[in-house]
């Protein structure tokens, strides 16, 4: 049982806007997330703006810039358009890699790109820690097997978004809606490590929401690998975007994201160094070994490190001929 | 024959999938509220003051002192309260109870509690107090050790699993003629009557408990129900009005029993040949904060620990610790999964050391009847321990793959195992177990004490009445459980109800048909009346058992598995994943082939996610991971094709034939994965095999 | 030294402590909008019950329910709808499986007002009087259940699989289905069920 709410249809952007301006209010997508964070107890919204009333906002459409998605366009939606699939087959991949099917059926890319962490403390409202304003993670001694292998803290949850990492990798723009009118930014710049912000893991200013999010076809080689304990339902234990051209035997333009294993979607550049510097099939090794460069696991998760370097070179053996 | 053997629909098939089922949070009675159990923040301590602001009117608060009977949960001990007066135990201790009309009431309402904290105990080897010691000793074990030509030593452990039936408990319970009346989500309703009668001072006919459709129990709706019931009587009587309270997801993984984690250490002498000459095996089981089941489930786990072979000389001793954490208790299999992994995956690693084929050594030393086991137990013609064995090596290849996949980062590994049906020892004879068949116009109905949860006992106990008296198996229809109608039939446990109940049922059956003579049930009732027969447990005279001792008959007989994996380790992300899975049992009879198939198959399954996936992670006594998000179970896609092979040598005392199956094909699952991996280079001595466990194992051998 | 925990009746009451505390939402920033303006506007629906409509089974409700109210909640409360079950609450188990617009979603996680003007469809209408839908028949036929508790569910999961993919494949009936657990782990039965269900069509 959640808190009680007062629930409002937005008939229009920029009347989701107004009201999103409100005291507490919160935006519904699919609200998957969001109920759980509710039920959980460590939420508790006066208004929901409910965003699937807006007319339009789920359309899925290719403009010339590449395919614009609206906000509450469902991921069931996004991994069965067919034309989407052959223009950006990883970005249908990472939506197919959600959860399960039901999942699929009520979420939304907005809800997907903007859904909160799954670490056990922050999901627990016992634990008054430093992303719920509170002091210190307690998962730094504690149960810390699925946390971040990357980030620094001071906060570890890993970005639990498959869709973010493989957008990340297709240098997707993003498109907010607020009060003061819209913007947009590179989706990569959407997200911020827990150093700058703990308490959240992007940058939303108030009142402000995802209106759509817009896709380059400039990068036509696409896969989303997911490693997850059990096949379905389960979150990444470590996943990898990878985005490219490629010309015969090699890439031409490569570009490596890590997910589940940051607080935010992770872009490996020396990965994608040595990407482009070799063969395909030559690069599997340096390029998943670098992937990890720079990791430092904390006293349970160390196991992340070969998981991880195992999804990069999945990831990069996807694009060997068969 | 012509019911038994055979497929028949299940007796509330229908119910199921149309949705019409009922379970026991889809029922609503007038005036009823909701209750909730407020639990203690402590794993270790004392309870110094409780502090309610409840925030409105409407609110029933039940707190120890409301008791009017005795303060515990009767079961073996009578050592666990109902509700904490002054010392804590664990940190899911239920302390005080409160009830009201409104979810959103009771959510609101606050209560604290002042508590002072004592030092926890999480660890049972560091554990000053044991449960229960056994003992079981055959031959001489030195004499053994002294003859061997090997030795092969080892310790295994087993992780703690969470039950996460679907359905999680839940009763509702109302004052009924000065009395009380419970329904519930129950695996044994006479357990809950009884212990409803000690901590409520009320005489047998004013206790009354019911079962409402229960979506699953694997042991987890076994003992735990006691508990939960009444605290729902309590919050009933001081209301006087109906309560119900169902579990969340949370609650239920986190407050209730689970399985016992286990602690096994192997030392094995064996000769040139391969012949065991000697076992010495400890194990070691953490109890949790109470005595609950602990001392049966380790008198199984020791019974089984030897595992079926022959060896002259055999030492097992057991213990189950005290620690501060939430009981352990009954799980499918009890105590026999978690010694019997140990005892298999030991096999194979003396194989190993041996530089013998692991089934060859098990063929050499497998019993066979006329043997006896640990407890001095003779084997009778239904031992089929080579037969399970020799039909599963045949069906998956299993040599030529052994051979082939070597090095590959394939394997496949086997487990032999057997597992007794019904109460161990003696315990049957105590129990007295009674079951009656009711005339009706139309044929029969059974009255049972013990209960369907899923695993078919409405359907075979309908075959097994049907097929003695000659009727059609329609004309058999199954009483709903109520206390006040069904007699005792013993608890819904120990793989018992199909072979022990299902053959009192058969002795009711034969004497109605001798009662009736010619007449149809209707032409007998017009003439004489109603007529109910009701029998007792008659304990065959060739089964004996010494509870001094621990010798003799552990069981009337003991079902026969041989469970083979085969499974890729993945050399990139070292998760184990397989592609198949064999089961090859003998259960003496399948009363309804397709039933008993489907208990090996679901039984491996939980034997799979036990092996690869489930642990619950305690933080300072309370389990972290309390969630299906987080507490790992098989899914459609984890799950194997699982292929079931049914043997039958019937059993000489069970109805048919049969002997028990639903706990059996839990035991071999973990040992067989275990094995599979070694074959594929990884040595597991600790379950679940996670892949960073395996990542360990494999990298240390490398 | 005294521990004490604020509230023992529930893990998750530190809403007070935390709730203030957290930062932005699912879509929408934190507001600093500081003017209190937390005054109920025209066109705001709660939050104490609202009526509104649903069409369940073809039929249409009028239910009152506050906007709090899950889709489950609201189908086994106001509409004494109890197939779909609530086992989990967090849409991590697929036993509250129902089809919303032809797609099946979990009702647990879905907002009553969120399923108005679509249509809902739940075990209960699935059978014409005593002639049970073809995915029902197989489920009794395979065996494809134990305890039942999950079976509404997976049969609504089912249904959904086959009005999507008519013939499917079995590794399609593996990920079509893989939202729904089974614990007594009938999984193959009901991927025997789902097959022999999509021929029978």
């Amino acid at each position: 049982m959640t808190s009680p709410f007062t629930f409002w249809d937005a008939r229009t952007a920029e009347e989701a806007a107004a009201l999103l301006s409100k005291k507490g209010a919160m935006a519904l997508g699919g609200g998957v997330d969001l109920l759980g964070e509710m039920k959980e107890g460590i939420r508790a919204p006066e208004h929901i703006v409910n965003l699937r009333s807006i007319p339009g906002l789920d359309k899925i459409q290719k403009t010339d810039r590449g395919w614009r998605v609206g906000a509450t366009a469902l991921l069931t939606d996004i991994a069965d358009h067919a034309d989407l699939r052959k223009d950006l087959p990883g970005f249908a991949e990472s939506a197919e890699a959600v959860a399960t099917p039901q999942i699929r059926n009520q979420g939304t890319i907005g809800g997907n790109l903007a859904q909160r962490p799954r670490c056990w403390y922050y999901r627990a409202a016992e634990f008054a820690c430093v992303k719920k304003g509170g002091k210190g993670c307690p998962a730094e001694k504690g149960e810390n097997r699925y946390l971040a292998i990357f980030g620094d803290g001071p906060c570890h949850i890993v970005h639990p978004s498959d869709c973010a990492p493989m957008l990340v990798a297709l240098d997707a723009r993003l498109f907010l809606r607020g009060p003061d009118g819209a913007r947009d930014l590179p989706i990569a710049d959407f997200y911020e490590l827990p150093s700058k912000n703990a308490l959240c893991e992007f940058t939303l200013k108030p009142g402000e929401f995802i209106e759509a999010v817009e896709i380059p076809t400039a990068l036509p080689r696409s896969t989303y690998v997911k490693i997850r304990e059990k096949d379905s339902f389960d979150f990444a234990i470590a996943a990898c975007a990878i985005a490219g051209k490629i010309d015969g035997d090699h890439f031409t333009d490569a570009r490596v994201v890590l997910g589940g294993v940051a607080p935010v979607p992770w872009r490996s550049v020396t990965a994608e160094a040595n990407l482009r510097k070799n063969t395909i099939a030559d690069a599997v090794e340096p390029a998943s070994n670098s992937a990890t460069d720079g990791a430092r696991p904390m006293s349970q998760n160390a196991w992340k490190i070969p998981m991880t370097k195992a999804a990069v070179a999945r990831a990069i053996r996807s694009f060997l001929p068969r | 024959m012509r019911v038994v053997g055979r497929k028949v629909e299940r007796k509330e098939g229908r119910a199921k999938v149309t949705g019409a089922a009922r379970y026991v949070d889809d029922l609503r009675m007038p005036g009823m509220l909701i209750g909730r159990t407020v639990r203690a923040p402590i794993a270790c301590g004392e309870l110094v003051g409780i502090k309610t602001e409840l925030g409105g009117p409407g609110f029933t608060t039940v707190d120890f002192c409301d008791i009017p009977g005795k303060n515990v949960v009767s079961l073996i001990a009578e050592d666990q309260p109902c509700l904490v007066e002054r010392e804590i135990r664990h940190a899911e201790e239920p302390v005080f109870l409160i009830a009201h009309e409104s979810r959103e009431a009771l959510l609101e309402a606050r209560v604290s509690l002042e508590c002072r904290p004592g030092v926890p105990v999480f660890d049972p080897l560091a554990s000053p107090r044991s449960f229960k010691d056994i003992l079981i000793e055959k031959g001489d074990v030195a004499k053994g050790f002294a003859e061997a030509a090997l030795i092969v030593e080892g310790e295994y452990r087993a992780g703690l699993q969470e039950h996460v039936s679907i359905e999680p408990n839940g009763v509702i319970a109302w004052p009924e003629n000065g009395g009380i009346a419970v329904l519930g989500s129950l695996q044994c309703p006479y357990y809950v009557h009884r212990a409803l009668m000690t901590l409520l001072a009320l005489p047998p006919e004013k206790v009354r408990v019911c079962q409402a459709e229960t979506g699953g129990g694997f042991g987890g709706k076994e003992e735990y129900p006691s508990m939960l019931a009444g605290h729902a009587a309590l919050l009933a009587l001081k209301s006087k009005r109906p309560v119900k309270i169902v579990y969340d997801r949370e609650e239920e993984m986190a407050a209730t029993t689970k399985r016992h984690p286990a602690i096994v250490r192997h030392r094995t002498g064996v000769a040139k040949d391969g012949r065991l000459v000697a076992q010495d095996i400890e194990v070691i089981l953490d109890g949790g904060a109470y005595v609950t089941l602990s001392p049966v489930v380790l008198s199984r786990a020791c019974i089984h620990a030897a595992g079926p072979y022959r060896c002259a000389n055999v030492r097992i001793r057991g213990r189950a610790m005290f620690t501060n954490t939430v009981p352990n208790g009954a799980f499918r299999g009890f105590g026999a999964p978690q010694t019997q992994f140990a005892g298999e995956a030991h096999m194979d690693r003396i194989a190993e050391a041996l530089g013998e084929d692991p089934v060859k050594l098990r063929e050499t030393n497998a019993l066979r009847p006329g043997d006896t086991t640990a407890t001095g137990q003779r084997m009778h013609d239904d031992c089929s321990a080579l037969e399970v064995l020799r039909e599963a090596v045949k069906r998956t290849r299993f040599p030529e793959k052994r051979w082939k996949w070597k090095g590959t980062g394939r394997g496949i590994g086997l487990a032999l195992f057997y597992h007794g049906a019904g109460f161990t020892g003696s315990g049957e004879v105590k129990l007295a177990s009674k079951a009656a068949l009711e005339l009706t116009e139309r044929g029969a109905r059974i009255l049972t004490g013990t209960t369907e949860m899923g695993q078919g006992q409405r359907t075979t106990h309908a075959q097994i009445v049907a097929e003695e008296l000659g009727w059609p198996y329609e004309a058999i229809e199954v009483a709903e459980v109520d206390t006040a109608r069904v007699p005792d039939s013993g608890p819904t446990v120990a793989s018992r109800t199909c072979m022990i109940v299902g053959g009192i049922l058969q002795a009711c059956a034969k004497e109605l048909k001798a009662k009736l003579g010619r007449l149809t049930p209707r032409a007998y009732l017009k003439r004489n009346g109603p007529l109910v027969v009701t029998k007792s447990y008659e304990h065959p005279g060739d089964v004996a058992w010494n509870d001094e001792t621990y010798r003799g008959d552990a069981y009337g007989t003991f079902a026969w598995g041989c469970e083979v994996a085969e499974l890729n380790v993945d050399p990139d992300t070292y998760e184990a994943r397989l592609t198949k899975f064999t089961a090859v049992v003998e259960i003496g009879k399948a009363i309804h082939p397709v039933l008993a198939a489907g208990q090996v198959e679901g039984g491996a399954a939980q034997g799979i996610g036990y092996a690869l996936l489930e642990e619950a992670i305690l933080r300072d006594g309370r389990m972290a991971n309390a969630s299906m998000t987080n507490y790992i179970i098989p899914t459609t896609v984890d799950t194997p094709t699982i292929e079931t092979v049914i043997l039958e040598r019937p059993y000489r005392h069970g109805p048919f034939g049969a002997k028990g199956v639903g706990e059996l094909p839990v035991d071999g699952a973990a040992p067989a994965i275990v094995n599979a991996l070694r074959h594929a280079g990884a040595d597991i001595r600790r379950i679940p095999a996670t892949p960073e466990r395996i990542m360990e194992a494999l990298c240390a051998s490398r | 030294m005294s521990a004490s925990k604020p509230d023992g009746l529930s893990r998750r009451d530190f809403l007070g402590v935390t709730g203030a505390l957290a930062g932005a939402g699912l879509l929408a920033g934190k507001s600093t909008a500081g003017d209190g303006d937390n005054r109920p506007a025209a066109g705001g629906l709660g939050p104490d019950p609202v009526k509104f409509g649903l069409r369940v089974n073809g039929k249409d409700h009028e239910v009152a329910a506050e906007p709090r109210a899950t889709l489950l909640d609201v189908l086994r409360d106001s509409l004494d709808l109890t197939g779909a079950k609530k086992a989990c609450d967090r849409g991590e188990c697929g036993a509250c499986t129902v089809l919303v617009d032809g797609k099946a979603v979990y009702a647990c996680m879905m907002l009553a007002l969120q399923a108005r003007g679509r249509e809902i469809r739940t075990v209960e209408g699935l059978a014409k009087g005593e002639d049970l839908h073809a995915v029902q028949a197989a489920f009794i036929e395979h065996d494809g259940y134990q305890c039942g508790f999950c079976t509404p569910g997976q049969v609504m999961a089912t249904v959904a699989l086959l009005e999507k993919t008519p013939s499917p494949s079995g590794d399609q009936i593996r990920a079509g289905l893989c939202g729904n657990l089974c614990r007594c782990a009938a999984y193959n039965r009901i991927f025997d069920a789902a097959a022999a269900a999509s021929k029978a069509k």
